[in-house]
């Protein structure tokens, strides 16, 4: 066999690996698609099926539309990790820029809080933040859900090392050409750290989106619910409603996954021009 | 790039600050209940109808929100609570469980079933389920008006079990043997799957006379010691418990209903508020028995206690207090009572509604439906259901040391003193910190 | 002119405090308020009011350290983040091994190992309920199991990890993937001209170099599982029989249901120790490891 032969059945084969492990992931998200268009009694059937008798069955989806509003779950949730992601990002920006670029009194003091915060998670203070942003008069409200989770010391972190990089030189142009400290860093450093903003921002995008807990605490009307505790809520205390569930939690993913798809590209190139190697 | 920027953040900043809503006009009032499903729709159903007629009349708009289990619902109501000056968001009316009672009777904001006596003298509670009524009053104080009422009963598969008795622990024992241990399809078949929690202790212990805490199980005081050891009821419970482990007949996981639907699993004690759903499970696959709530051993007297939930009301202002009175007033009719309880599995809350023509006619044709009104008539007044302070975490106590007698092959007696010393402890804690 | 100057010079002072007051101002906020708060809770009986009622000296701690619900979640959430932390990084630096070369398919099945990136927490948590349970669900009957997973506690944990692990797959494979292709081709092949096969190239060069982004994935999933709550309150409430109780979850229905702050205050600052000094150990060994290089 050429070597060239051989390459090629190699990556045929690393490939073929590749989409049976890929289908193995993607696996649940299936099975739980499928699920939607069951009836109850499919769910009591032994052996259990794989596929619904009817794709026609929408019922499911009917009753989940009528008991709670997904729509706006799903904005709420858009926002609060669009929102958060962005005033995180810029609030730890400020913050990195000064640490690059000032010399002031208390920096190293403001550094060592900063960091310190890494490890203290927003759940170990739960509790008493919650009186904190009820006794502000923040419950149920998107500043609320939010205000706590806007401390992004990880990100201000990775932007200084980011901004460090830039040549000190960059600055002291851009200053000789009248450039101000705000402009300098939004018109020449930021268009610079793109790559490493955009998977800051997909990491806390993420995380936000995934939080459970404080938004559970702090709204109490389902005008207000993040999508997390919407579909949670679709299981009663004494059992699950399966057919239910499942077209609640698939009307929560089509739109995260249309999502996903269209930013496929920019996620990738983002996240390999931005990697933590070195 | 600069000016992207600006734009979302000033976008992420406006944003942020819409308040949940802002409306005016009719006196809005805030529900919120915990029903899913049939339940669910049937209760969205009334306000609508309440909001069309009552509330058109009166110019009351209620708003139905569904807040999660009664567990969902108490936390946040406790997490409000525990925050001062925020009273603002408590709903109008709200169903309440036996583990929000405590809470609630201390909440400066509550406005109980006793202060609407008192500023109403025409309310008039006589027409109320005595028992259901007996269940919401708490120190002296009636709390609210029954409205989704139920009581544990028997669920069981009598395709499987034809006319096998069910009247103790023992006869669920010795369904072992008689009935087959494997489906046609080769699946293992558990007889009966079940973990005490605290409403299910305070079932078995109430048919031997005792209850699980102190103060007549916390209803006329705040609990501070278990009621159940010295007088040898715990031990005796957990003996015959564990005797129904040994024989192989119970199965220590909470029942799955979906287990049950599909024939894996013969016998369940859940709250008869599922008969209509768990109907809806099982199809036409076999026939659905229900049974009334199997007794510890023959000296037990039978019966189980109240469970369910009650409307309670929080004070918004005069108007707003009318307004949570008229819609309380609503669904504790009998009419709605009657409905309810025909498209869910509940008990009519109201006795006028159970005494109904429509109600005798239904349960003449579905005779399932009558078995738990039946049992709450015949139990015991002195069985009261369990409220404590820290109910979370009594209640998954009890759950988790009996599980462990039945799994670690712990003796009753070393159980009974595990389960003294921990429940004690955190009443021990309760009691400490809201002397 | 002079007062130009002057206040110019005032400008440059205060400067530095306005880019950094945002940050500070929040994370006392939201951060060391509260933490101090906690602490002093720990050290109080407070009421169901979340009022300090008096002083409690190291009582709670030592109720806590008695309690069987917090032994065993000490011993779950320990379990739960020492499996789940080096499974995933396994997982996914394989994965991101396999999928580094473009090939043909690298688009889709880069997209297929992504995709728990895009599943919510809830939503992965509500599956995995079905998919796992013993009855409606595929995965017992497709592997002739017969065990409860949920509903058994010798399985439950199990249960969790597989679902922890798989929400787990997206991002720290979208991460090593970066990685990987961020090593230089040209060092691999010398690698390979001196000799070296695949699996030297891999030990010796590839992971070497992507040694900060394990470090990095380790800590935050690290974290991250130590806090592990959200998957136990959707699917199993700690059972049965305490068998996935968590120290926050322990946090959250002790404090929030039972209305225990004290006890509440109690688990968290035990929760924040462990996890400091975890997290200071393998930042340790990966100094020590980067020294004897």
């Amino acid at each position: 066999m050429s070597l060239k032969a051989k390459r090629r059945l190699q990556s045929a084969l690393v490939q073929a690996l590749c989409l049976a492990l890929g289908a193995a992931v993607v696996f649940p998200v299936v099975y739980g698609f499928l699920g939607a268009f069951k009836k109850p009694a499919e769910f009591a059937a032994w052996p259990p099926g794989f596929l619904p008798d009817s794709f026609l069955n929408t019922e499911n989806f009917r009753y989940v539309f009528q008991a709670a509003p997904m729509l706006r779950y799903l904005f709420n949730s858009l926002l609060v990790a669009t929102a958060g992601s962005v005033l995180r990002l810029f609030f730890a920006l400020l913050a990195a820029y000064a640490l690059t670029f000032f010399e002031f009194k208390g920096k190293k003091l403001f550094f060592i809080l900063m960091m310190g915060t890494m490890m203290l998670p927003g759940d170990i203070v739960l509790i008493t933040n919650y009186q904190t942003v009820s006794a502000m008069g923040l419950t149920n409200t998107y500043l609320g859900l939010i205000i706590v989770s806007l401390v992004g010391a990880s990100q201000m972190f990775m932007l200084r090392q980011s901004f460090r990089q830039s040549p000190a030189a960059l600055r002291e142009a851009a200053f000789l050409d009248g450039c101000g400290d705000l402009r300098f860093l939004f018109s020449i450093l930021l268009p610079l750290s793109v790559p490493v903003l955009v998977t800051l921002f997909l990491q806390s995008f993420v995380a936000l989106w995934n939080v459970y807990l404080w938004p559970l605490v702090i709204t109490s009307v389902d005008s207000m619910r993040t999508v997390q505790i919407g579909i949670a809520m679709l299981t009663t205390y004494d059992g699950t409603n399966f057919h239910t569930v499942l077209a609640g939690v698939t009307i929560a993913l089509i739109p995260i996954f249309l999502l996903f798809l269209v930013l496929r590209r920019h996620i990738h190139s983002a996240m390999t021009a931005g990697a933590l190697v070195g | 790039m600069k000016k992207t920027l600006c734009l979302l953040l000033t976008l992420c900043l406006t944003l942020s600050l819409i308040p949940a809503f802002a409306e005016n006009g009719p006196v809005v009032i805030t529900f919120w209940h915990s029903m899913t499903e049939e339940a669910k729709e049937l209760l969205d159903g009334y306000v609508a109808d309440f909001n069309a007629t009552i509330g058109a009349e009166k110019g009351i708009r209620a708003e139905a929100v569904f807040q999660g289990s009664y567990a969902d619902s108490v936390t946040k109501m406790n997490s409000i609570l525990s925050a001062p000056g925020h009273t603002d968001e408590l709903p109008d009316v709200m169903q309440l469980d036996a583990t929000g009672k405590a809470s609630y009777l201390q909440a400066e904001a509550a406005w109980t079933a006793d202060d609407m006596a008192k500023e109403y003298p025409d309310t008039d509670f006589s027409a109320m389920l005595p028992a259901a009524l007996m269940n919401w009053n708490l120190a002296g104080v009636q709390l609210g008006l029954p409205f989704a009422t139920s009581t544990t009963v028997t669920y069981y598969n009598k395709t499987a079990l034809g006319e096998l008795p069910l009247n103790t622990l023992k006869d669920i024992a010795a369904l072992k043997g008689q009935v087959s241990e494997t489906t046609l399809d080769g699946a293992d078949i558990t007889i009966y799957a079940s973990v005490p929690n605290t409403p299910l202790l305070a079932n078995w212990l109430g048919q031997l006379g005792s209850d699980v805490v102190s103060k007549q199980n916390g209803s006329e005081g705040i609990a501070d010691s278990l009621a159940c050891v010295e007088n040898g009821a715990l031990l005796t419970f957990l003996r015959a418990w564990k005797d129904l482990y040994l024989s192989g007949a119970l199965k220590n996981v909470s029942a799955d209903r979906e287990a049950f639907a599909a024939g894996r699993l013969l016998v369940m004690t859940n709250s008869s508020s599922s008969i209509a759903q768990t109907q809806a499970l099982i199809g036409d696959s076999f026939e659905l028995g229900v049974a009334p709530y199997p007794r510890v051993n023959e000296a037990a007297a039978s019966g189980a206690t109240v469970s369910g939930s009650c409307l309670v009301m929080f004070d918004h202002g005069e108007a707003r207090r009318a307004a949570a009175r008229e819609l309380v007033q609503y669904l504790t009719s009998p009419e709605i009572q009657v409905s309810f309880a025909m498209g869910t599995g509940y008990v009519p809350s109201n006795a006028l509604a159970a005494e109904s023509a429509q109600w005798q006619d239904f349960v003449r044709e579905h005779p399932l439906y009558d078995v738990a009104l039946r049992q709450i008539l015949a139990t015991p007044a002195s069985m009261r259901s369990v409220t404590v302070g820290p109910s979370a975490d009594f209640y998954y106590t009890i759950m988790n040391d009996v599980s462990d007698m039945l799994e670690d092959d712990l003796t009753p007696e070393e159980t009974a003193e595990i389960l003294e010393e921990d429940l004690g402890g955190l009443l021990w804690q309760y009691v400490r910190a809201n002397p | 002119m002079e007062a130009v100057r002057r206040s110019a010079r005032v400008r440059t002072r205060v400067k530095p405090y306005l880019y950094i007051l945002p940050m500070s101002a929040l994370a006392l906020l939201f951060v060391y308020y509260p933490f101090l708060k906690t602490v002093i809770y720990s050290l109080s009986v407070v009421n169901a009011k979340g009022e300090i009622v008096s002083f409690a000296g190291l009582s709670n701690f030592a109720y806590l350290f008695g309690r069987r619900e917090f032994k065993a979640a000490l011993s779950n959430t320990l379990t739960l983040a020492f499996i789940n932390v080096p499974v995933t990084l396994v997982i996914t630096i394989a994965l991101g091994y396999l999928a580094s070369r473009k090939r043909f398919l690298s688009p889709v099945y880069e997209s297929m190992f992504a995709l728990p990136v895009a599943v919510s927490m809830s939503a992965a948590a509500l599956i995995f309920k079905v998919l796992l349970n013993p009855t409606a669900g595929l995965v017992n009957y497709l592997f002739h199991l017969d065990f409860g997973w949920y509903q058994d506690r010798n399985t439950a944990m199990a249960g969790i990890l597989l679902l922890t692990v798989w929400m787990g797959i997206g991002l720290n494979f979208l991460l090593f993937l970066s990685a990987f292709r961020a090593v230089p081709q040209d060092l691999a092949d010398c690698a390979y001209l001196d000799g070296a096969n695949e699996a030297q190239t891999f030990f010796r060069i590839r992971l070497p170099l992507i040694a900060p982004t394990i470090l990095y994935v380790s800590c935050t999933n690290m974290i991250q599982a130590m806090m592990t709550s959200g998957p136990i309150l959707v699917l199993t409430q700690g059972g049965p029989s305490r068998s996935t109780t968590t120290l926050v979850y322990m946090m959250y229905t002790s404090g929030y249901s039972s209305a225990n702050y004290s006890l509440a205050a109690c688990v968290s600052l035990v929760t924040f120790a462990l996890t400091l000094v975890i997290t200071l150990a393998l930042y340790a060994l990966q100094e020590r490891r980067r020294d004897s290089q």
